[in-house]
């Protein structure tokens, strides 16, 4: 920056780089990648193994996005997060219509090497919309009202409405989530929050009589109770708290997890790793990833805090957000505390879309690290 | 740009919005933590344990029964190895694609297989393995095994199949076995309570022995341990750790075999007997001891057809709905009138009351009135002046009319009680009814009637209340033949491990001497059972005695025929023919006979249903298995007697050729 007068001194790409949080997320990658190994390489999951060179390949892609966008003053962000929105939600319009259908829903766009999900995007596109938006609201005095919160509730609502129609309810409450937390995060008046929780209960009352699909109405009863039926919906969450406990305090070994090898656990490399890392490390290697991701959420939040300014930090609350209920409500699900919802685990599931979205995103934090001094 | 400049410190703004983000993150790795622990440490052990049952598959290995062997050691029941294809249902993957691939190989219709997979999930939930197929061919266990990797669900296991070489003869008597239903499960559980624990799946006796007997010649099952996947496939070895631990599998205990007092030869003899006249009923062979010899019941059905899963539903229904129930012991469940079988016993109860003695001339008109009913004898004319001899020789009706009018049925009853009618004898097979000596004050309880005197003379010709199956007739016959010995009948003999050491014994017993004071107040002289003997020995012999065609060369039986009818008829038709009738009202044939007359080894009895007569209807059968016995254990008898006759004849041609 050309200011004079000050001592200034010429800072290296690596001092402007926030080393902590980048070796945090390198923790996380590498046990990310022994974990899904060890899933990908069962007696008889030949099929699934090519999918750990596949996520060595997007953990790469992830890791150049990482550093471009860190490069990429963030301030360009603010300008492009209308046009990104927009055509982020074109995209989900165009999934809704002509999108594959997988798992009974419409979520994706095959571009051949690649499934796009748009909807994972959006949640990023989102982040950097409300950022722009709600850094021009002040947060002093008694927070925002309804003039100020239509704008934030409508972009967050209008996306919101179109995956639950998908239907993806997963992607659907975590975008509800990231754009709340955002907004709350901003201030909101007491009387209209007070409100919006007799209303949120309400809808939820609504929802369960005449949104909810059976399917999603089933995962939440099977959740209240998964010894029901074990052998239909509530399989997956009765195998996923026994291969967690059943790791006990030091786990089960490498690839010795045998719910995971013997394929009692469903969906092992995507929503339910953190079972199979239970299973093979035990209260010691799910205790320690747990604590890196919130040593990842305190760096978050004191880059965020030193942030040049309410946008930098509105992106870092946002992005903090994103990774939070995502291993919030993947975690809890898999050790029982929350019904199975589709929903994977930030840099540990195996993903393309995840892994890239992350990365992504955590390179809007390190981006605003990077500018976090003045000089 | 510059307004960011121109404002440093406006993100501090946020400042004290922090706080509540760290609280949140602290909360969640506290809740995270607290369960983690809870999953992990506090309960750790127990999970550990159902992740152990999940990849660890328990498979029952089916014990093999214990065989069952004649009195010399010859199989009456063995095992056979075999394949039978198994279904479980948790691990199928397509059912359609399932029951599509199998249907060719089985030869089943693809509907059939899901209905039953889906009634048995249904029935007895997912984890109960369904035995889709038994006693599977070579080719159809090739054919399996090439679809089993593709086909979670399947599996191919050896099995051992029930086999009984005899098929269907004896098969009431050997019984058959099958799959436990769910309903005995508790029931059996109950009545073994702490010796046997039955489960879904597996093979009990469904009848005839193979019940009685279920403790005796059951095995004690093994377990068989391998590690599966969640499809139910066996995993390989691959890693020690996870895989290596090969728990021990536990071996099946082989049953306990049974021997039985069964003499297989009588009873192939007995068969072809029964066969080669074709006969519908009930035979028994019993040693004068009580052992059984041979015991078969026509028409019957073929146990191995049941060995291999329940059969076809048209061989099912074709047995069902047989008029002349293949699957009745009839030996033991058939009570019928004696009809003139009756009469020994009669003779006895007015000897020893001395009603008569042997020397005794009754008058035995074609008619007599009682009350105001015509009371018929055998033959049309009457068979004239006769002592007790002639009237059992040629079986007079109107005599024992006499005896039963001057015994009264109490009398009758004290006396004919104690030789076993009306009372279970005890063998060991289930089901055995008790068939009925009726008295005065049993018809009070029955009927709540009161005994009309006619009655006297219907019970004194074996018909009216009194009924009794084959095996009570054979075991009072065989008290006459033993003067006095009521014993207990058994079929098995002893139980042996497969080291041949004996676990249990039985030995022949008698239940009753009736040459001692008995409950009833009655004795029996050996006099009296000498005369009654004489009798029924000139049955067998005599110039007038109902089955003196049916002879042995050199050993003479002793025994009695008689008719019991099945329905009344009309005066008009008391003599008319019985072969005319339709098959099912014609009348049963009887025939139970001892020998040798003076000195019994052997009783047989055979109730020859709707064969009109016992004479020729039963007679020829007892015959034949008393001369089987003959010439099995005694054949030098035989031989003298046919080398006499022959030199006899050649003397007599010898004779003509001289004049």
């Amino acid at each position: 920056m050309e200011m004079t007068g000050f001592h200034v001194e010429e800072r290296t790409i690596f001092k402007r780089l926030d080393l902590n949080f980048i070796l945090v997320i390198l923790a996380l990658n590498i046990i990310g990648l022994i974990n899904l190994y060890s899933a990908t390489h069962g007696p008889s999951s030949r099929d699934v193994a090519p999918l750990f060179l596949n996520q060595i390949v997007w953990l790469l892609a992830g890791w150049c996005i990482f550093f471009i966008v860190t490069l990429i003053d963030y301030a360009i962000v603010a300008k492009m997060a209308l046009a990104i929105y927009v055509l982020n939600f074109s995209a989900i319009i165009y999934t809704t219509f002509f999108g594959k259908v997988a798992l009974g829903a419409q979520r994706w766009i095959d571009f051949g090497f690649f499934r796009y999900q748009p909807s994972e995007t959006m949640k990023l596109a989102l982040i950097m919309l409300l950022a722009k938006i709600l850094s021009t609201r002040s947060s002093f005095g008694r927070g925002m009202g309804f003039r100020e919160l239509f704008i934030p509730l409508l972009i967050l609502l209008v996306p919101f409405v179109f995956i639950v129609e998908q239907p993806d309810l997963g992607t659907a409450m975590m975008l509800a989530s990231i754009g709340g937390s955002m907004i709350l995060f901003s201030k909101v008046r007491k009387s209209i929050l007070l409100s919006a929780v007799v209303i949120g209960m309400i809808s939820v009352w609504g929802a369960w009589n005449f949104v909810l699909r059976d399917y999603q109405k089933n995962r939440v009863l099977t959740f209240i109770s998964p010894e029901n039926d074990p052998l239909r919906t509530g399989y997956n969450s009765i195998q996923s708290k026994i291969a967690v406990g059943s790791g006990k305090f030091f786990g089960k070994g490498f690839r010795k997890g045998t719910q995971s090898q013997l394929e009692f656990l469903p969906e092992r490399h995507t929503d339910f790793i953190y079972s199979v890392l239970s299973e093979e490390h035990g209260f010691v290697g799910s205790i320690t990833t747990a604590g890196l991701f919130c040593l990842l959420f305190v760096i978050i939040i004191r880059i965020a805090m030193n942030a040049r300014d309410k946008f930098g930090a509105l992106l870092c609350v946002g992005v903090l957000s994103y990774v939070f209920w995502h291993m919030f409500v993947n975690i809890s699900m898999v050790i029982g505390l929350l019904p199975i919802v589709g929903v994977p685990l930030p840099l540990l599931s195996y993903g393309g879309s995840s892994m890239l979205t992350t990365m992504a995103g955590l390179g809007l934090i390190s981006s605003v690290a990077f500018r976090r001094y003045l000089f | 740009m510059n307004e960011y400049i121109s404002n440093p410190d406006e993100a501090k703004e946020y400042w004290s919005r922090y706080r509540l983000f760290y609280g949140v993150i602290i909360f969640t790795f506290i809740i995270f933590l607290l369960r983690l622990w809870f999953l992990q440490i506090v309960s750790g052990t127990e999970l550990r344990e159902f992740s152990e049952k999940n990849r660890i598959k328990q498979n029952k290995i089916l014990a093999p029964r214990g065989l069952m062997l004649d009195r010399e050691g010859k199989v009456l029941v063995e095992n056979l190895p075999g394949f039978e294809a198994v279904i479980s249902p948790q691990y199928i993957e397509s059912i359609e694609e399932l029951s599509k691939s199998l249907s060719p190989i089985l030869n089943m219709e693809p509907d059939k297989i899901v209905s039953r997979i889906q009634k048995s999930k249904k029935q007895n939930g997912p984890f109960a393995q369904i035995r889709l197929k038994e006693n599977l061919s070579r080719d159809e266990v090739f054919r399996l095994k090439r679809i089993r990797l593709d086909t979670p669900g399947l599996e191919i296991r050896e099995s051992i199949l029930r086999a009984y070489p005899l098929k269907e003869n004896g098969a009431q008597l050997f019984g058959y076995v099958g799959e436990i239903s769910k309903r005995q499960i508790p029931r059996l559980n109950e009545l073994y309570k702490g010796q046997w624990k039955f489960e879904q799946g597996d093979i009990i006796g469904k009848s005839g022995l193979e019940e009685a007997i279920e403790s005796d010649i059951r095995g004690v099952d093994g377990i068989s341990f391998t590690q599966v996947d969640a499809h139910g496939r066996e995993t390989v070895t691959q890693t020690p750790n996870v895989y290596g631990e090969q728990i021990q599998d536990q071996e099946p205990t082989h049953g306990n075999n049974a021997v039985l007092t069964i003499d297989r030869d009588i009873q192939v003899a007995a068969d072809v007997a029964m066969r080669k006249l074709e006969r519908i009923g009930a035979l028994v062979a019993m040693k004068s001891n009580g052992e059984i010899l041979a015991w078969l019941n026509t028409p019957s059905f073929d146990p191995n057809e049941f060995a291999a899963g329940p059969p076809s539903p048209q061989v099912w229904s074709k047995l069902i709905n047989d008029p002349f129930k293949p699957f009745r012991n009839k030996v033991i469940q058939d009570f019928t009138a004696p009809g003139s079988t009756f009469k020994p016993l009669m003779a006895v109860a007015a000897l020893q009351e001395k009603v008569i003695t042997p020397t005794t001339i009754i008058a035995a008109p074609g008619m007599m009135m009682f009350g105001r009913r015509p009371y018929h004898d055998s033959i049309r004319g009457g068979h004239g002046n006769i002592t007790v001899y002639e009237a059992i020789e040629r079986s007079s009706n109107i005599f024992f009319y006499k005896m039963g009018i001057a015994l009264g049925i109490d009398k009758m009853f004290n006396y004919i009680s104690p030789f076993g009618i009306g009372q279970k004898s005890g063998v060991e097979l289930n089901r055995e009814v008790a068939g009925t000596m009726p008295s005065a004050d049993w018809k009070k309880q029955a009927i709540g009637e009161e005994w009309q005197p006619g009655e006297n003379l219907s019970t004194a010709i074996g018909q009216g209340f009194v009924t009794a199956t084959p095996l009570q007739m054979a075991i009072a016959y065989n008290t006459i033949a033993t003067e006095g010995k009521v014993v207990k009948p058994f079929v098995v003999r002893k139980i042996i491990d497969q080291d041949g050491k004996i676990l249990r014994e039985q030995f022949p017993q008698v239940v009753r001497d009736l040459t001692e004071e008995q409950k009833t107040g009655i004795k029996v002289s050996p006099s009296t059972f000498k005369v009654v003997k004489e009798a029924m020995r000139r049955v067998a012999n005599g110039d007038r005695g109902t089955a003196r065609f049916w002879q042995i060369p050199g050993v003479q039986m002793a025994g009695k025929t008689g008719t019991a009818q099945v329905m009344g008829f009309s005066a008009d038709q008391i003599y008319a023919k019985c072969e005319s009738r339709p098959m099912h009202l014609r009348h049963h044939g009887w025939y139970i006979a001892w020998a040798p007359a003076d000195n019994p080894e052997i009783t047989v009895a055979v109730l020859a249903e709707h064969s009109c007569h016992g004479n020729t209807g039963a007679a020829p059968i007892v015959r034949d298995v008393i001369q089987a016995y003959f010439q099995k254990y005694h054949p030098e008898v035989i031989a003298e007697a046919l080398k006499k006759k022959a030199v006899k004849t050649s003397e007599a041609a010898v004779t003509t050729e001289g004049e």
